[in-house]
């Protein structure tokens, strides 16, 4: 036997460097994951094709945040679940579930930037001034894109992580992401017959993404109800409350009850900023 | 200089109705202790709760000093522990050096070339130096097994709890090991549960056999081997007064009980006769509890 049975011995303070290098291999594992790959490759595309004679940004910002977005969350669902077998090895180690999951989160950063990359692709193809952004002002129009391409690719793969550490189904990423793409269809097509109706903004809304403009089958482009600012903060309101619902899991004693804490002021300002997107902007939709 | 050492006090842990220890006192200090019991006896129950992958349902554990129901603690007492799970199961993908390092990685090794020269280390010590770069899901049951133990092998902790870690492993590969966990011991509390009595026989200086949740023996693997000396004989046919019997590869009949015939040709007894007595339930059988050395 030539092994020596001398080993140096790691740190025993060593906690903010070994996140780091956590962080930095699970970034590394998911940015190599098949799925994102997939969808980085699916918004390349969409994103590289010349726009033509386009005369609505709904119909081409959704994809950023179905591909980096939905398919982000499938991939960090998967990433998450990935060592669920080796639990009871990786469970009895110095890092605590909630530090674990804390690596997972920052993974998202990942999608965030090719989301913002993707950003400045769609402004680059389709300027601000556009016509096809509707009646917003300047600013809103960058609300519109900020919470239709960024957020949703970083709030995809957080809400993944979450999911994957509180639901064991395999198939649980793709069945919500058939949910949210269901719900929202549902709710844009309630919206086209009755634009002006409170309640059925305050649904639209309820998604973590929503069109603010639809042409339909009409020579006129619709820019319907509510505030993209403040859909803007119940997105990140959404995404506060999935990182926190995955750091609960594993969390104890007086993290436990912080994290239970922050729930329940990010759920409180979810509200707020739903209520606050629901009634802003346009009292009415504003068909030009 | 400061011994390392694990207690338990009147350790207790039910899952739901079903009672797996029940006032188990133990104290362990370096050295190989082998665990031994039947099916259900509670052994990977206690494995775990060393492990701190489980907590005690009644009862006091210290692990080197440290609760392990405080959290801060569980994380230091994290800090000194290899474990080898009895079902390790494995990320899909992954190879063995990829599991071991990202393993490695948990336990704190940051600086890459320490950890990899870690991680190369350990798969040597299992026989597992030329398979680093093959893919988990592609080895063999034994070999999975070693990759299982390699990770619990990281920087040689002082506590190493390995729950039956030679099963479905070749025998040079066993007497390998036995080398490697020996070596630890010299400084390390190992606690390993198995079936293989032999193994427990050719390392370890104690034994502890449960059953049904309690402590039935606790005591040196010599001094429960004497404790069948003249208990166990040879015969042409199976000895009715014998709690077990069973053919050897000569074609005669191993007999091992507490009532022996005075002409019976009398052997060398081994641990697992000395452990077949021990539970074989004979009229002689002393309660566990006095036999509890």
């Amino acid at each position: 036997m030539t092994a020596t049975l001398a080993p140096a011995r790691p740190a025993a303070d060593a906690d903010r460097a070994t996140f780091a290098a956590l962080a930095a291999r699970e970034t590394r594992r998911f940015a190599v994951n098949p799925v994102f790959l997939f969808a980085v490759a699916m918004t390349v595309w969409v994103l590289s094709t010349d726009p033509g004679n386009v005369t609505e940004i709904d119909s081409v910002n959704w994809i950023p945040a179905v591909f980096l977005g939905g398919f982000g969350m499938m991939a960090t669902f998967w990433l998450t679940r990935s060592m669920g077998a080796s639990e009871p090895v990786v469970g009895v180690t110095p890092v605590t579930l909630p530090a674990r999951t804390a690596a997972l989160c920052v993974v998202a950063i990942v999608p965030f930037a090719c989301g913002g990359l993707a950003l400045l692709r769609f402004v680059q193809l389709i300027p601000v001034g556009d016509p096809a952004y509707g009646a917003f002002s300047p600013s809103a129009r960058i609300a519109v894109l900020v919470g239709q391409i960024a957020v949703p690719s970083l709030g995809g793969p957080l809400l993944g992580v979450a999911l994957g550490r509180w639901v064991r189904f395999p198939g649980a990423a793709f069945v919500l992401f058939l949910i949210l793409f269901g719900w929202g269809n549902l709710v844009t097509a309630l919206s086209i017959s009755r634009p002006d109706s409170t309640p059925l903004v305050v649904l639209r809304l309820f998604a973590p993404f929503s069109f603010f403009t639809l042409r339909g089958n009409t020579a006129h482009l619709t820019t319907w109800r509510g505030s993209p600012w403040f859909f803007l903060g119940w997105q990140l309101a959404l995404c506060a409350i999935a990182v926190l619902a995955a750091l609960l899991r594993g969390a104890e004693g007086r993290a436990r009850l912080r994290i239970v804490r922050a729930l329940g002021v990010a759920g409180a300002v979810a509200v707020v900023m739903l209520v606050l997107a629901a009634t802003g902007g346009f009292t009415h939709a504003v068909t030009a | 200089m400061v011994t390392a050492s694990i207690s338990l006090r009147g350790v207790g842990r039910t899952f739901g109705a079903t009672r797996a220890l029940a006032g188990v006192d133990l104290d362990l200090r370096p050295g190989v202790t082998g665990l031994l019991g039947p099916n259900g006896a509670g052994k990977t129950t206690l494995l775990r709760l060393l492990a701190t992958a489980l907590p005690p349902t009644r009862g006091q554990v210290r692990v080197l000093g440290l609760d392990p129901d405080v959290p801060a603690e569980r994380t230091g007492i994290r800090r000194q522990l290899g474990y080898q799970p009895q079902e390790a199961g494995f990320p899909r993908g992954f190879t063995a050096f990829a599991f071991v390092d990202y393993i490695a990685l948990l336990k704190e090794w940051t600086q890459p070339a320490a950890r990899h020269a870690e991680v190369r280390r350990v798969l040597d010590l299992v026989g597992l130096s030329d398979l680093g770069a093959k893919r988990i899901r592609a080895m063999s049951g034994g070999q999975r097994r070693r990759v299982a133990l390699a990770q619990a092998l990281l920087g040689s902790p002082p506590v190493l709890v390995l729950d039956e870690p030679t099963t479905g492993v070749d025998p040079e590969q066993r007497v390998t090991l036995r080398t490697v966990l020996a070596e630890i011991a010299r400084t390390s509390i190992v606690v390993l549960s198995t079936h293989q009595t032999e193994d427990v026989a050719a390392l370890c200086e104690r034994v502890i056999v449960l059953d049904r949740g309690r402590v039935c023996y606790d005591g040196p693997v010599t001094d429960l081997v004497s404790q069948a000396a003249g208990r166990v004989w040879l015969a042409d046919q199976p000895d009715p007064a014998a709690s077990a019997s069973w053919r050897t590869g000569t074609g005669r009949y191993r007999n091992v009980g507490a009532r022996v015939r005075n002409d019976a040709e009398h052997v060398e007894p081994s641990l697992e006769d000395a452990y077949l007595l021990l539970r074989g339930g004979s009229p002689e059988h002393e309660p566990a509890e006095e036999m509890t050395s």
